[in-house]
């Protein structure tokens, strides 16, 4: 199963970096990424289509620990269609 | 005003970011920095020199680092360590992930190669902002010197605030040299308000705790984190739940209080793991079922209910469901749950009873010195003010099981990242943190040659600290595993060829002795308590000497092996 996930954050310099490696190091998948353009002045976004490498792992768990993030301001998931996760 | 401000008052000329940095350093109040000067932080070096600020020279970076994190569990504020570009940086590395791993609030300053040379493999050059993505709290690179300020508030703000850790601030040296306006102003800090529980959960929580026949109060790192060791203490007081600590709260209840079971897990007592194993409810402060604290986690209280209380949300069911869960200020939380406990008397018999049987013993046969009995003589000897900073290893269990701590962040532990080397520079920044404490480095002969070479800061900055070395001539804790779990293959433990440890001292100017029989032990503590500069004492133990005891890996805390 994947999960869909919409993080919200500033756009300083390595956040995505920042984001997607905490993502894979908490044992998520990353199957699919859709990042907008980014403009440096305001609040940046991106979404996440996600898989869970074993079964102990939780996505709310995770989202706790990506909205620890410093300039992270919004975090949503919500289980992603298997359609979406392959494209 | 500090005294950068109060000089740029007079001083028309533009100051430099190196200036900035300091003057920052200043503003947050810091007053000792860990460090080691090279290339990329030269500036920085250049503008320390009339500075509020005591710069701690060592002699490796790693050491910068764990001096730091443990000024930093001392004071309660945020170490600071300075390494250059490069080679300085990476060797911080393991001392930032130690930060990481124990939540201490840590700023980290790192020189870089100066911005158009970035990413073209300059000399000294690492990505030391990437290298240490995953270890950090937040990281900055500044790439304007006019933002050392607002960067400098942030990251210390960061460091302190909610969960602390440690924060990276990578400096290239064009914008340390740069000439800047000194800003007129103070920068923003942004405020911190902690979650405090609403009336409907703490009732809910008091409720719970009520209908518990075995309640059991389970408190961990983040106890002494947030400040709530009086708030824990009283709660204990007013409900009389048997507790259990983690490796990271040790003191934070003081050790002899009864009903205090002592610690939990892989080598805690059998009195707190089989509480914890009976027990119908379990309440965690501060703790996040760590696997050394847990066992086999789908083993752990298995019977047991759970009320988790932490600072940190993101520790809310991460490995153990909560039934009932409160994230936010835990010294809030503890002074609100005043629950009804008469309900517990005979459960409280039971824990008082399983502790006096299951008690420490200290009667090991023979005439040689037994390591266990040492410490807890000198943690005694030392009384309230007793620090003890240690390594890794069997002597870091025989302190967590044998030493008396009347006061939190008194065992100073690489509890999460288990970094052997922690010892000696730990040491060294908790002696310097408080110079009232008896700080006691307890290390092995394995450990203490991971950063032997700090004993050339302790000389230099004549620092009290007493090292009480535990030499078994081999890496004690991978043999003990070899013997129990690897059918005696002993692979590669084998440290009979070390060096004369006390000579060693000697060389480096610090007063040393060897201490190998037991009849001897007095008088090695009233030396040790009486001596009143560093110290180095030489224990000689028996190789074959084992940490109990002991749950297996992948076993339940209820079957720990004995001896």
């Amino acid at each position: 199963m994947t999960t869909r996930i919409e993080i919200d954050f500033a756009p300083a310099e390595g956040a995505i970096l920042r984001l997607v490696g905490l993502i894979e190091r908490r044992g998520f998948e990353v199957v699919a990424m859709d990042v907008p353009p980014m403009d440096r002045a305001r609040s940046a976004s991106m979404a996440l289509s996600l898989r869970a490498r074993d079964a102990t792992r939780r996505i709310e768990t995770l989202d706790a620990q990506i909205r620890r993030i410093h300039g992270v301001s919004d975090v949503r998931h919500r289980a992603a269609p298997a359609m979406e996760a392959a494209s | 005003m500090t005294a950068a401000h109060a000089h740029a008052a007079n001083d028309p000329r533009p100051a430099t970011g190196a200036r900035l940095v300091v003057d920052a350093l200043e503003r947050e109040g810091v007053s000792v920095v860990f460090g080691y000067p090279g290339g990329a932080i030269m500036p920085v070096y250049d503008a320390l020199p009339g500075s509020k600020l005591t710069h701690i020279l060592v002699r490796h970076e790693q050491a910068a680092a764990f001096a730091a994190d443990a000024w930093a569990r001392v004071t309660g504020e945020v170490g600071v360590c300075i390494a250059t570009s490069g080679p300085g940086a990476t060797n911080l590395v393991t001392g930032i992930a130690n930060a990481f791993m124990d939540s201490v609030p840590m700023v980290a300053i790192t020189g870089q190669t100066a911005s158009h040379l970035l990413g073209t493999d300059a000399f000294q050059e690492t990505d030391i902002f990437g290298v240490t993505l995953p270890i950090v709290k937040h990281s900055f690179i500044i790439r304007d010197a006019a933002d050392i300020p607002t960067v400098f508030a942030e990251a210390f703000a960061l460091a302190r605030s909610g969960r602390p850790g440690p924060v990276l601030v990578d400096l290239p040296k064009d914008v340390a040299q740069a000439s800047v306006p000194f800003p007129a102003a103070e920068p923003d800090r942004a405020s911190v308000h902690p979650f405090r529980p609403d009336p409907e959960t703490i009732s809910a929580a008091e409720a719970m705790i009520a209908q518990a026949k075995k309640p059991v109060l389970y408190f961990g790192g983040g106890v002494p984190i947030a400040g709530a060791e009086e708030a824990l203490r009283a709660f204990f007081q007013r409900t009389g739940i048997p507790a259990v600590a983690t490796l990271k709260a040790l003191g934070a209840l003081p050790t002899w209080w009864p009903g205090y079971l002592g610690m939990l897990g892989m080598h805690g007592t059998r009195a707190a793991n089989m509480a914890v194993d009976g027990c119908d409810l379990l309440i965690c402060v501060g703790a996040r079922f760590d696997d050394r604290a847990t066992g086999r986690l789908d083993s752990f209280a298995p019977r047991a209910k759970v009320i988790h209380i932490d600072g940190d949300p993101a520790e809310i069911s991460k490995l153990r469901h909560a039934d009932l869960a409160m994230a936010g200020d835990i010294r809030a939380i503890l002074d609100a749950l005043d629950p009804d406990t008469v309900g517990i008397g005979d459960w409280r018999a039971e824990c008082a009873r399983n502790a006096v049987r299951w008690a420490m013993r200290y009667d090991a046969p023979g005439s040689g010195v037994y390591a266990p009995a040492l410490l807890k003589a000198i943690s005694e000897a030392a009384g309230d003010d007793f620090i003890a900073a240690c390594d890794v290893g069997q002597h870091q269990m025989w302190v967590a099981q044998h030493c008396r701590f009347a006061r939190p962040q008194a065992h100073l532990t690489s509890g999460g990242l288990g970094a052997m080397g922690y010892g000696v520079p730990a040491g060294f920044g908790a002696a310097l943190a408080d110079p009232s404490a008896k700080v006691f480095v307890v290390t092995g002969d394995g450990s203490i040659m991971m950063n032997i070479q700090e004993l050339a800061t302790i000389r230099r900055y004549r620092i009290p600290v007493k090292i009480v070395l535990l030499d078994n001539s081999q890496l004690g804790m991978v043999r003990q595993w070899q013997e129990l779990f690897y059918a005696e293959n002993f692979s590669e433990v084998d440290l009979s060829d070390n060096p004369d440890f006390a000579e060693v001292a000697r060389s480096f100017g610090i007063e040393a002795f060897t201490l190998d029989r037991r009849a001897d032990v007095p008088a090695a503590v009233e030396r040790l308590m009486t001596t009143s500069g560093p110290i180095l004492c030489h224990v000689r133990i028996d190789p074959r000497e084992n940490v109990w005891p002991l749950v297996p890996p992948g076993k339940s805390n209820a079957e720990m092996m004995e001896p």
